[in-house]
């Protein structure tokens, strides 16, 4: 191996640097600008697949499935597809990649599908693949994130601002003087920013006896778990704290808890209030054997059923307005003019844990 | 051993004829881990072809393409690092952080930007200077003061993933000017400006390799460094020369990146590092350093493309979806293997 190296290395050295090919690489640049000004043109130019119909296939878009919430949805997707009488082509999942995302939407759009369903991993990272979509005229309808740019037909959404404010009026209502800790979803995603600051704000503003201290856990469970410890190693004082995602913070905080001999049950003097956030069926357990005290409910049945609702109405050509609607939620309009059905978020204690309406008691 | 020097000196004509015969033998192979894909790439298309109409369309190949670009541009920079024998894990970051920089450079204050909204010529400039400078430093790091590039370039990935998490604090950049997303939303001819540029990166660096004396240092270095140098190959300067490179490709990815995306997260490229490697490395490019091709890294790429095109037209349930990948990516390696009769290393 060396010696044949070696010699190729000798090789390398004699050589003299080729003025020929430098030459041919200018003359084929130069080609290329030529032909390029010729034939320019732009992804835009993509001609329209004409309106849709009505009827068609709709491509329904995850952002990830690693997380009890989205499994949930994506469990939830064929049910609602059939109760609207969508045809759903079975779910994408993007894997927590943006790139793939748009990636995946054209693919669908490839395929023809005539509705979209997507649930947007980031409200900016999106506009490309709204764009494709709104170039082939099909109706977009975005779950969970409300895009920033592009068009869509509707943004089927809870406020991540209001589950952030929630949480802290009720961690308000419970501890009204000391330390809180928030632990953080990744602050590379709208969702984790918003329910930061939502809860920052919100605690600063209406309860000035409060001091946040903040965890940036990245929607991971071993960093909450670990940075609970340190925390609570120097701040043994801590009164309430706010996951999140119980999807991935409920397990590593209360193991934390557990370890330190923090866990007391509801009620008891040395209790911790905790609020969570997602609905998930191991939350409402926690809530019922008192180790926490309340998670807001994330609707994934809710969402699953309105982005069938929507697809279904924006396809067949209408449009909506703002206002009240009949299913005990409000439309609202987006700055950008964009409009956002915003489903109601039940704080989940105690007293209603048993509801059945709840999507966190139905799944199987 | 008392064998061959008898003979050599007994018939120097059959010596020389046997070396030629070495020398063809060796040729073969290294086009055999060139081409060793092809036929599992052949067989991936005839399949698509076959099983979905939608697949074999001038839209969904344009689609995969453009969607590849990006990738394409960071395996061509770790393929020029992997076969100097070292490594550039940051490069994945690179692709985040350089049109990040550009971005935040053009972006009023109101858009999360420093608020400096310098014109968008000089932003895109900076994107390049960004990818260059990254690679200078870990080249400087690696080179001058001999650290492992594998640790170091994974401490760069964390700084400097970090630092594009702290400039944006965590927003995601839009609103650029189009200049920035030009590369992907151009079109040549119905194809993504971004495509032509990959193949002409990967033109260019094929050719470099094969006939220019600066290509075949990098061969010989990553064969064994120690010989390059004694055969006069300035081997530092020549790797410094790799990093930055590399660095510069890899900004260029994140700003093709960035037009194909529409915006700049302040996750952009992460974890691209494992497919790069899986691309590279499948294509034949030698994690020990000194050999593979650009045209073997390329097919790795595409590989890659078209199994992921594939499985969303096949409807695979998106539980399973990676698990197939993988499955794939692990039989296009043995049909590989197969059909070449080389042993892998």
């Amino acid at each position: 191996m060396a010696g044949s190296m070696s010699r190729a290395a000798k090789r390398a050295v004699n050589r003299p640097a080729g003025t020929a090919t430098r030459a041919v690489r200018v003359a084929a640049l130069a080609a290329c600008a030529a032909l390029a000004l010729s034939a320019c043109g732009s992804t835009k130019d993509a001609g329209k697949a004409g309106a849709a119909g009505g009827e068609g296939k709709v491509g329904v878009i995850l952002p990830l499935l690693t997380s009890p919430f989205w499994q949930s949805y994506n469990d939830y997707v064929p049910k609602m597809a059939k109760e609207e009488k969508v045809d759903a082509l079975k779910t994408v999942n993007s894997n927590s990649d943006p790139a793939q995302q748009i990636t995946d939407i054209n693919n669908q759009l490839n395929q023809g599908v005539k509705g979209l369903v997507v649930a947007p991993l980031d409200s900016a990272a999106i506009a490309a693949g709204l764009d494709q979509a709104e170039r082939k005229g099909v109706p977009v309808v975005a779950v969970d994130v409300a895009p920033e740019k592009g068009k869509v037909a509707m943004i089927v959404r809870a406020n991540n601002v209001a589950y952030g404010q929630k949480a802290c009026e009720f961690l308000g209502s419970k501890v009204k003087t000391g330390k809180v800790v928030q632990i953080m979803g990744d602050l590379a995603s709208v969702n984790g920013r918003e329910r930061s600051e939502a809860f920052r704000t919100c605690a600063k503003d209406k309860f000035p006896g409060l001091k946040v201290l903040e965890i940036p856990a990245k929607w991971e469970s071993d960093a909450a778990a670990s940075k609970l410890d340190t925390l609570l190693n120097q701040n043994p004082d801590i009164k309430g704290i706010y996951m999140q995602a119980g999807g991935v913070y409920l397990a590593p905080t209360l193991q934390t808890l557990k370890s330190k001999n923090l866990l007391k049950p509801v009620g008891d003097a040395g209790h911790i209030a905790i609020v969570s956030n997602d609905g998930i069926p191991q939350e409402f357990d926690a809530i019922r054997k008192g180790e926490i005290d309340a998670t807001v409910s994330q609707p994934a049945d809710t969402y699953a059923k309105y982005g069938m609702y929507y697809i279904k109405k924006a396809m067949a050509g209408e449009t909506f307005k703002e206002g009240p609607t009949d299913h005990n939620s409000t439309i609202v309009k987006h700055p950008s003019g964009l409009l956002e059905d915003q489903l109601p978020a039940p704080l989940v204690t105690k007293e209603n844990v048993d509801d059945k309406a709840l999507w966190g008691n139905n799944v199987k | 051993m008392a064998d061959t020097t008898a003979s050599k000196v007994a018939a120097p004509a059959r010596d020389a004829s046997g070396s030629a015969a070495d020398r063809k033998k060796t040729l073969l192979l290294s086009r055999a881990r060139e081409l060793a894909l092809l036929p599992a790439l052949l067989v991936l298309v005839l399949v698509g072809a076959l099983t979905n109409e939608s697949f074999f369309t001038s839209g969904n190949i344009i689609s995969i393409l453009g969607a590849s670009a990006a990738l394409a541009m960071v395996v061509l920079a770790e393929s020029l690092v992997l076969i100097t024998g070292k490594f550039d894990l940051s490069l994945e970051s690179i692709v985040g952080i350089a049109p990040a920089m550009g971005a935040l450079l053009v972006l009023p204050a109101l858009s999360s930007g420093f608020g400096t909204e310098m014109p968008a010529f000089v932003g895109i400039l900076v994107i390049l200077v960004v990818g260059a400078l990254v690679g200078a430093f870990n080249g400087a790091l690696v080179v001058k003061l001999k650290l492992n590039a594998f640790i170091v370039t994974l401490a760069m990935l964390i700084v400097l993933r970090g630092l594009l998490v702290g400039a944006t604090e965590g927003k995601t950049l839009f609103g650029m000017p189009d200049a920035f997303f030009a590369l992907a939303t151009s079109t040549f001819i119905g194809i993504p400006l971004s495509v032509w540029i990959a193949a002409l990166c990967f033109g260019i660096a094929g050719f470099v390799l094969k006939y220019h004396r600066v290509g075949r240092a990098l061969y010989a270095i990553g064969g064994n460094p120690a010989a390059a140098k004694a055969a006069g190959i300035r081997v530092d300067r020549v790797m410094l020369g790799v990093f930055v490179t590399a660095g510069v490709l890899a900004s260029l990815g994140g700003l093709i990146q960035t037009g194909y995306v529409g915006a700049i997260n302040a996750n952009q490229g992460q974890n691209m590092i494992f497919t790069v490697m899986a691309a590279a490395v499948i294509g034949g490019i030698s994690l020990d350093g000194g050999k593979g091709t650009m045209f073997g890294a390329l097919t790795g790429v595409l590989l890659l493309g078209v199994v992921q095109n594939l499985l969303t037209l096949a409807q695979v349930p998106s539980f399973w979806i990676q698990a197939i990948y993988g499955g794939i990516i692990l039989i296009a390696l043995m049909i590989a293997r197969v059909t070449t009769g080389r042993a892998q290393d």
